[in-house]
């Protein structure tokens, strides 16, 4: 670039600047300036020298943890978790937005929408507290209904065929709701006259959300999936450790809850560290792929 | 309002959204009211599943317990205010960079965006962050809530794909052959358009400083500063007396168990109650800011 | 990863606590610190429970008042410290303990108290790693060896300073134990220890429902099969007699393998003694040698017997996924009606509740047949309940050691230190006059004396030193923990401390090995806890033991073991 243009650009866009530094500022000096923390992964922690004083010792802990003995079982519950998360967890919202959408009593709607959100309000120790209560195969009420329907004495908490159902649909009862705000805010801003054209061409209700209401999703749901599987190693660490038991252990034991067992038992920095970076690192992977697909695809990208 | 003909299509169409509204009304609902319920229970009945549709052994144990602390009044004035302030500033320094990363004309825009979403995904830990904090004397004031992560970048996103989606480009090159500035464009054309938004981005801010609990566990030691999740906790664990198990000794089980779980689900109530009221307050906004978006073309 | 919470973006807003998100996105430990509270609770029912255990205690003795250095004590201006203390979460502020203020007036320093109920684990890295520490920090382990080695130069060697510290001296003198356990392989001296005196030599107290076996006409189990068959008539008649021949549940603990109220203690019916500081993970000395019970052939044994218990239906079949409220709760009954047959716990009062207490009978430790002769043995807490390691450490960075160590001093009285666990003289204790002293029963009448204590004062979490001698009587709490330990005596006084003990306490590890070992029982429980489960449920321990102890192989126990063995040869060649 021609320097001349260059100063011509920032001529032309120094309130763009001004409007945009505040923000690069705040993330700077809090997000970037303690990334040299990072290098805790590749090194021992020596308190003595400082954070960054220990010893250099390249790939060793990444190593030790993928040589460790829990590795592949990891893996492959924390990807199983995610997926099915995303499979069953991603399209709930686009389809509860679209339902209420079509609500169009303002009373009811509204009282639907207040509805839904509210779980999201409920903090995670609560849930799983709500879970145990209600899941419980003596005195909870799925207890009850399971006897009443004859399929006997299930505890869905302590099995490792009902865990990750179990997670993945109370995750979209607590979040499905909050989660469909985004899409019913999209949804606001479909030109009404859309609406009115449609139904003077005899369109019903079914083909307006099928040819008006979900491509105007579309962009959003593009971003906000490519987020998504920009977090596929990412399991929710408070729910899966809270939910944890000794029968579910094989299937509910995850990235996040490990390192947590091997963090608060030792301080072992450097092992954590190390974990944490792998499992960016495979997030970045999938986040680069999806954010490439769909910039070829569907002209919509992240950045 | 006038009566239409309703063809087959529309009244299988209204049924099956009925009955789909109804059975995710009562799935979402019931667990809420049985938190509501429990609250006032005696707490052994509701362990044994005796208490389901209506409360049992009613008693206000809980809330008394609650309220009578005074740390919860302080908690509650802190957490109000952290939140308000919190909320606006994040506003405040989103709102604007959102507005300028979805100008295509704007060059950096994509290098901006990649190195703000890279945030998200990685970052330098707890300790690193907790010296910086510490070297700006962020650490045991209230600033601690406010400033240091107030550009939340998933927000920004949603901000960003909202302006670039109903703002078109012809809007503002309309407005600037009439001599009209970003600054000005953003703020009398851009924001008004985007209410639905703010009222979104900003309730989203709103509930993440209500329950922020990490940023005062770590930075906070001072009492007076202290926010409510804090002090709820406190409350709620100074009620599990089995948290001492045999450790606490003697029949300590027999006096305060009982009543830990009805604490339990007090707290639940207490704690998130006010957003909830608050909530219909909101929704107004939210109702207009939809409106608004409708009407724009 | 934000996600460490929870997954995908379209729930970035969830919990909405962006500041974890971003302050934590990849870092593995801030993970890991961050989420801390959530355990909290978990971590507090095993780190209070094995603080606690405790009560007050009929004491003996006499000679009870060694009056503390009062140096310092020269009114004028005093020495401002800082301290932070985890404290039991029902304990009052400290401002408003008598003993306190009279301790820091005595030793001529104001402290300025962070109190700490929760989430210290995670509270503690930060301020460690960031070397933002106060001067004192006061609570069970609240400062580990591990930590020590980890962050050195950050804490006060107390070693240079004991000189100042009479107090300190003479518990060192009386108990050697003491000095052994605050003393580091380099013989420095880091944290002080507690030291309390009364308590009982174990945790866990058997209990079955006397009132049941009475009502059924059957007579206290002494085997394992005995207990199956009362168990068997628990679950098949109507034993609580409110009609209901089905509401009875036979047998109870907290759920998985080892740690307290466990079946684990059934081991001591072929001679197994576990000791509360390893048997968590297994680990027990037997001939001199270090043992894991979770790959022995007696362990083996007793889970095909639980199978056998459970595939019967007398074993509470929420056993591993009920919290401990529920566990508790439960065997609290309805009115006077209980509802559980047999379990474990601390004593029965904080096991069943007041009400359906009474029905309650301690038991002796089950034969595990009635052929076997061999001994036979329980758990043998004497140590973990009595001591306490790093109850009070001073950071480097205090300006002042010379004050802070004489607060230490002052701690260390004898007379402070019974005031320190039960509470100030007047409200709390009684002072005869004589030199005898009485825990007094809580002022409010519906409250228990053990809530009593943990809400007047530090009680266990406190550092203190209690002499033998001295002349205390007890709350009625402690006098039923010592009751109701009484059957469990004879087999008890037969374990031997020296030789049938894992030394936990004493040992101190290097901390290459310390990391080793930490990492390897994590791999080795959690496989133990799914196996263990799984083969009480369904069955299935007899074809999968080999290829599960190959397994608990690989995921370090040798390792481990061999690890122990070098240490425990180490210091017994020592003794």
């Amino acid at each position: 670039m021609r320097p001349g243009s260059l100063l011509s650009a920032l001529k032309r866009d120094y309130q763009l600047w001004i409007m945009v530094l505040p923000a690069i500022a705040v993330i700077f000096i809090f997000s970037y300036i303690p990334m040299y923390g990072v290098q805790l992964a590749f090194r021992d922690y020596d308190f003595s020298k400082g954070l960054t004083g220990g010893e250099w010792q390249g790939l060793h802990y990444f190593k030790q943890f993928i040589d460790s003995y829990l590795f592949t079982d990891l893996m492959r519950n924390t990807f199983f978790i995610s997926f099915a998360t995303i499979v069953v967890g991603f399209p709930a919202p686009i389809v509860l937005a679209l339902v209420l959408n079509q609500i169009r009593r303002k009373k009811a709607k509204q009282l639907m929408q207040t509805t839904v959100y509210l779980p999201h309000f409920i903090s995670v120790i609560v849930l799983v507290g709500m879970l145990n209560v209600l899941l419980s195969p003596e005195t909870g009420i799925a207890g009850h209904l399971m006897k009443a329907a004859g399929l006997g004495h299930i505890n869905l908490l302590a099995s490792t065929s009902t865990f990750i159902p179990t997670y993945v649909l109370s995750d979209i009862w607590q979040h499905c709701g909050w989660n469909s705000i985004i899409y019913l805010a999209a949804l606001s801003t479909v030109d009404p006259q859309l609406y009115d054209s449609a139904k003077m061409d005899g369109a019903s209700r079914w083909q307006t959300i099928r040819y008006i209401d979900f491509p105007a999703l579309i962009p959003t749901i593009v971003i906000l999936f490519i987020l998504s599987m920009g977090n596929i190693l990412s399991t929710g660490f408070e729910k899966i450790f809270l939910m944890q038991n000794a029968l579910n252990l094989p299937v509910s034991e995850v990235i996040a809850t490990y390192v947590y067992k091997i963090g608060i038992v030792s301080n072992q920095f450097s092992l954590a560290s190390a974990i944490g970076v792998f499992n960016t690192v495979i997030n970045f992977i999938f986040l680069f792929a999806m954010n490439a697909i769909s910039r070829r695809v569907s002209n919509t990208s992240l950045f | 309002m006038v009566r239409h003909r309703l063809s087959g299509g529309e009244i299988v169409f209204r049924a099956v959204l009925f009955a789909l509204c109804a059975v995710i009304f009562l799935a979402v609902a019931y667990p809420l009211y049985f938190i509501v319920i429990a609250s006032i229970s005696d707490s052994t009945m509701v362990a044994t599943g005796k208490v389901l549709l209506f409360p049992k052994g009613i008693s206000f144990f809980g809330y008394n317990e609650i309220f009578r602390d005074e740390r919860i009044w302080t908690g509650y004035r802190n957490t109000v205010f952290y939140t308000l302030a919190g909320t606006f500033v994040n506003l405040l320094f989103t709102l604007p960079a959102a507005y300028v990363l979805s100008r295509k004309e704007f060059k950096a825009r994509r290098f901006i965006m990649f190195a703000f979403v890279f945030t998200m995904f990685f970052n330098g830990g707890l300790i690193p962050t907790y010296l910086l904090m510490k070297d700006l004397h962020l650490t045991n004031t209230f600033w601690v809530f406010i400033l240091p992560f107030c550009v939340n970048v998933f927000y920004l996103i949603i901000a960003r794909t909202f302006f670039e989606a109903s703002l078109p480009p012809e809007l503002y090159e309309a407005a600037a052959m009439d001599g009209c500035s970003h600054f000005f464009y953003f703020v009398k054309v851009a924001l008004p358009l985007s209410k639905a938004l703010i009222s979104v981005v900003g309730l989203y801010y709103l509930v993440g400083h209500w329950n922020d609990f990490f940023t005062a566990l770590i930075y906070i030691r001072d009492n007076e500063l202290k926010p409510l999740q804090i002090i709820l906790r406190d409350i709620l664990l100074s009620n599990q007396v089995f948290a001492g198990g045999a450790g606490t000794g003697g029949a300590s089980g027999g006096y305060a168990q009982k009543y830990a779980d009805q604490i339990k689900y007090g707290v639940i109530i207490v704690s998130t109650l006010p957003i909830l009221v608050l909530y219909p307050f909101l929704q107004k906004y939210f109702e207009k800011g939809v409106m608004i978006g409708s009407v724009k073309g | 990863m934000r996600g460490q919470s929870e997954i995908g973006p379209h729930r970035t807003d969830n919990d909405a606590d962006q500041t974890i998100l971003l302050a934590i996105l990849f870092e593995g430990v801030t993970l890991v610190r961050k989420r801390i509270h959530l355990l909290l609770s978990l971590i507090l029912v095993v780190s209070a429970v094995l603080a606690g255990c405790s009560g007050s205690n009929g004491g003996d003795g006499n000679e009870s008042v060694n009056e503390g250095s009062g140096s310092g004590g020269g009114s004028g201006e005093k020495v401002k410290l800082t301290a932070v203390i985890t404290k039991h979460p029902l304990t009052k502020p400290l401002g408003e303990m008598e003993w306190l203020q009279q301790v820091e007036d005595a030793a001529g320093v104001d402290i300025e108290w962070q109190e700490i109920t929760a989430d210290w684990g995670q509270k503690k890295g930060t301020m460690l790693a960031s070397g933002d520490v106060p001067d004192l920090f006061v609570g069970p382990n609240v400062i580990t060896d591990a930590d020590f080695a980890q962050f050195q130069g950050l804490f006060q060697d107390l070693s240079e300073l004991t000189e100042q510290a009479p107090n300190v001296q003479q518990m060192f003198a009386e108990k050697p134990e003491t000095k052994a356990i605050a003393t580091q392989r380099d013989g420095r001296i880091y944290g002080l220890p507690k030291y309390q005196a009364f308590w009982p030599d174990t945790v866990n107290r058997q209990y079955i429902n006397q009132q049941w076996l009475d009502n059924l006409g059957l007579s206290a189990p002494t085997t394992w099969d005995e207990l199956y068959e009362v168990l068997l008539a628990f679950k098949e008649k109507d034993a609580n007699g409110n009609g209901d021949p089905s509401d009875e549940i036979p047998m109870d603990w907290p759920g998985g393998i080892g740690g307290y109220f466990n079946p684990a203690v059934l081991l001591g019916g072929m001679g197994i003694t576990l000791a509360s500081e390893v048997s968590g993970q297994g680990y027990f000395v037997e001939d001199g040698q270090v043992k894991n019970f979770l790959t022995d052939d007696r362990y083996k044994e007793m889970v095909m017997f639980l199978n056998k218990l459970y595939k019967a239906g007398l074993i509470n079949p929420e056993v591993f996924t009920h919290d401990y409220t529920k566990f508790q709760s439960v065997a609290r009954g309805e009115g006077d009606t209980a509802k559980v047959g047999f379990t474990w716990g601390w004593v029965a009062s904080d096991r069943f509740g007041e009400q359906v207490a009474p029905q309650y009978a301690s038991l002796p430790p089950l034969k595990a047949s009635a052929g076997y002769s061999g001994p036979l043995s329980w758990s043998y807490d004497y140590y973990s309940m009595n001591f306490g390691t790093n109850h009070i450490v001073m950071s480097a960075k205090t300006k002042n050691k010379e004050a802070a160590m004489r607060f230490i001093n002052e701690l260390y009285s004898p007379k402070v230190g019974i005031q320190v666990l039960f509470g100030s003289i007047g409200p709390n204790i009684k002072d005869n006059g004589d030199g005898t002293y009485a825990v007094l029963p809580p002022q409010d009448a519906k409250m228990d004396p053990g809530t009593w204590k943990w809400t007047s004062t530090w009680a266990d979490n406190g550092a203190f030193y209690i002499s033998d001698s001295t002349e205390l009587t007890l709350g009625t709490d402690m006098q039923e923990v010592l009751t109701h330990s009484e059957p469990l005596k004879g087999v008890l006084e037969q374990v031997n401390p020296e030789t049938d003990v894992y030394p936990a306490m004493f040992i101190k590890y290097e901390t290459a090995d310390n990391n080793a070992m930490s990492l390897n029982n994590t791999n080795v429980m959690n496989l133990a806890n799914a196996s263990f489960a799984k083969w009480v449920t369904k069955g299935g321990v007899e074809n999968e033991w080999d290829a599960y102890v190959n397994e608990s192989k690989k995921a370090g126990l040798d390792q481990n073991l061999e690890i122990m063995q070098k240490y425990y040869e180490e210091y017994m060649s020592k003794q």
